[in-house]
């Protein structure tokens, strides 16, 4: 077998399943169930049309994941920065011991939590508030975000620090003059893997959000299956995958380089 | 003040990890569902007791683990060879291998529901597909012996990516000249594979495993979207079975138990898988002594 048709293969595999989205999105409704029959007036816009002009309309679960997303990675960043740091700092018995702890957070199944969440989220008065889902968010991705950045802390001198120590610098001003932008790819690729779980987080989202004007994205498209088993408007259906996908495939596209450094820094250094 | 530093992060981990696990011992002792008014009243171990001989947590439990078997498995394979082929350097790599990424970032529920449509009977592709090759209508949705490989399917199509890249970072830090030292002794490439490439790429395979084991025994969206448990909940997973318990029968006591229950049994899981792969996967130092004799 020759690389170009393995190569053709693996992105076939990857992209097929999104381009017959994309394919059943322009389709009228009678061309949809006979996709392989040529028949007059296949092509359409009427399911985007439907989509954006539905109530609430599709822009509005992208801007509320889009607010949930930066909410929960400002959030998670502003907890991990000093705790990643913090951990490099004490003994190195309890800070190995506190990095296998993460470990196991992070490989924990955290849909299994949702109960505990959701209790919490009715005794606080916390449901329905998107804002309030970034507690969570930030939560389940801070054990990953901390030994992300703590790997690149470690990975700096000691000497900078002691030499910004002399000049007579606080702990603030070194850290947030000196060792934050000297790790600021890591920090950015903290940032998207926390942003792209916040986005795409289902479970958590289904039992907190039942406003319909406050659904985010993955809690919006389980929505329209959820309606009927048997009778899923597919059309419209494709038209949403294609509009919800289009920011995320536009972000990996532009920060591929954060993104693979993150998960595989994770992996080298793990 | 270091303590400070760590303070609001460890409070917000105990909160939400300890917490809950606290939480879920302590309810499955307790009879808490909407008989009892949503007000929890110890009964003993009547959950536990019930848990034991509750057919359908065993069905979905076994279910569970066939599904993250089987696609944890698939994955790891395919992830292997898509590593082996995007660690070779061919023009336009780089952006192939951005493009296989796609899948992995998209939200589950977005393309379970897109899986739905591709696997529909009689409109999608994969029927239409079976047809032309003669196998006929599979109703691939509706028949209990098919729809499971439909979610394994759906599965390792989103996942493979994240095993792909963890395996390919593995095989970037691996010696060009070892490979060259095989060759030169008249080694071919499945030799490479067997004495070079799977030792050293052993802590990359098992930490891809440990990560995609646990995400996968958890497999809540995928399967909720793609068949809702169906039909007749012979794609139920552990963690759907808990949510249906806890928001469909509002039963919050028997839901705390099926989870506690699951994270007991996928923690003794994971250990021993962990414990399979470490003898069954020979160690760096074997293949080093096998390089150098």
């Amino acid at each position: 077998m020759n690389r170009r048709f393995l190569v053709g293969l693996l992105l076939f595999w990857s992209l097929g399943p999104l381009l017959w989205q994309v394919y059943t999105s322009f389709c009228s409704d009678q061309a949809l169930i006979q996709p392989f029959s040529s028949i007059d007036h296949r092509w359409t816009l009427a399911h985007y049309q439907n989509v954006l002009t539905a109530n609430p309309p599709f822009w509005r679960y992208l801007v509320n994941s889009l607010f949930v997303g930066v909410s929960s990675t400002f959030l998670c960043l502003m907890l991990a920065l000093p705790a990643a740091y913090a951990l490099n700092r004490i003994p190195s018995k309890l800070s190995m011991l506190s990095r296998l702890a993460l470990v196991g957070a992070a490989l924990f199944p955290y849909v299994l939590l949702f109960l505990a969440l959701l209790e919490t989220a009715r005794v606080l008065n916390l449901g329905n508030q998107l804002l309030a889902l970034s507690l969570p968010y930030a939560a389940l991705s801070q054990p990953l975000a901390i030994l992300l950045l703590n790997s690149a802390f470690s990975d700096l001198p000691p000497e900078l620090e002691d030499a910004a120590r002399l000049e007579g610098l606080s702990l603030f001003q070194r850290f947030r003059w000196i060792l934050i932008p000297l790790i600021s790819p890591a920090t950015a690729s903290t940032a998207i893997l926390v942003f792209l779980f916040s986005w795409n987080e289902y479970p958590i989202a289904l039992t907190w959000i039942s406003d319909s004007n406050k659904l985010t994205l993955p809690v919006a498209m389980a929505r329209i299956a959820g309606s009927s088993i048997y009778s899923v408007p597919y059309g419209a259906y494709a038209a949403a995958t294609v509009l919800g996908s289009i920011p995320l495939i536009l972000l990996v596209l532009i920060f591929q380089k954060p993104i693979v450094s993150g998960l595989t820094s994770g992996a080298v250094k793990g | 003040m270091i303590v400070f530093l760590l303070l609001p992060a460890l409070l917000l981990l105990v909160v939400v990890f300890v917490g809950p696990l606290l939480r879920y011992a302590w309810l499955s002792f307790h009879a808490d569902s909407v008989i009892t008014g949503l007000i929890a009243i110890p009964n003993g171990g009547a959950n536990w007791l019930r848990l034991l001989q509750d057919q359908r947590f065993w069905q979905d439990f076994g279910q569970t683990m066939r599904f993250s078997g089987v696609s944890v498995g698939l994955e790891l394979v395919l992830a292997l060879m898509i590593a082996l082929l995007l660690d070779q350097r061919w023009r336009g790599r780089d952006i192939v291998r951005t493009l296989a990424l796609i899948p992995w970032a998209l939200p589950t529920t977005v393309m379970a529901l897109g899986w739905r449509w591709i696997f529909n009977t009689p409109y999608g592709p994969v029927d239409h597909l079976s047809r032309i090759v003669g196998l006929g209508s599979l109703n691939i949705l509706g028949d209990p012996s098919f729809t499971w490989m439909a979610t394994v399917w759906a599965d390792v199509w989103k996942t493979t990516p994240f095993a792909a890249l963890i395996l390919l970072a593995g095989l970037q830090t691996i010696p060009v000249d070892l490979y060259e030292a095989v060759r030169l002794e008249g080694g071919n490439a499945f030799i490479c594979l067997r004495r070079i490439t799977l030792p050293l790429l052993r802590p990359y395979i098992l930490l891809a495993l440990l990560f995609r084991l646990s995400q996968a025994v958890g497999v809540f969206d995928l399967i909720q979207v793609l068949t809702g448990g169906g039909p007749a909940s012979s794609t139920e997973s552990v963690a759907l079975y808990a949510y249906l318990n806890a928001l469909r029968f509002l039963d919050f006591g028997y839901s705390a138990t099926i989870i506690m229950a699951s994270f007991i049994l996928i923690s003794l899981l994971c250990v021993l898988a962990w414990i399979v792969l470490q003898i069954l996967i020979p160690t760096q130092s074997k293949s080093q002594e096998v390089v150098e004799s």
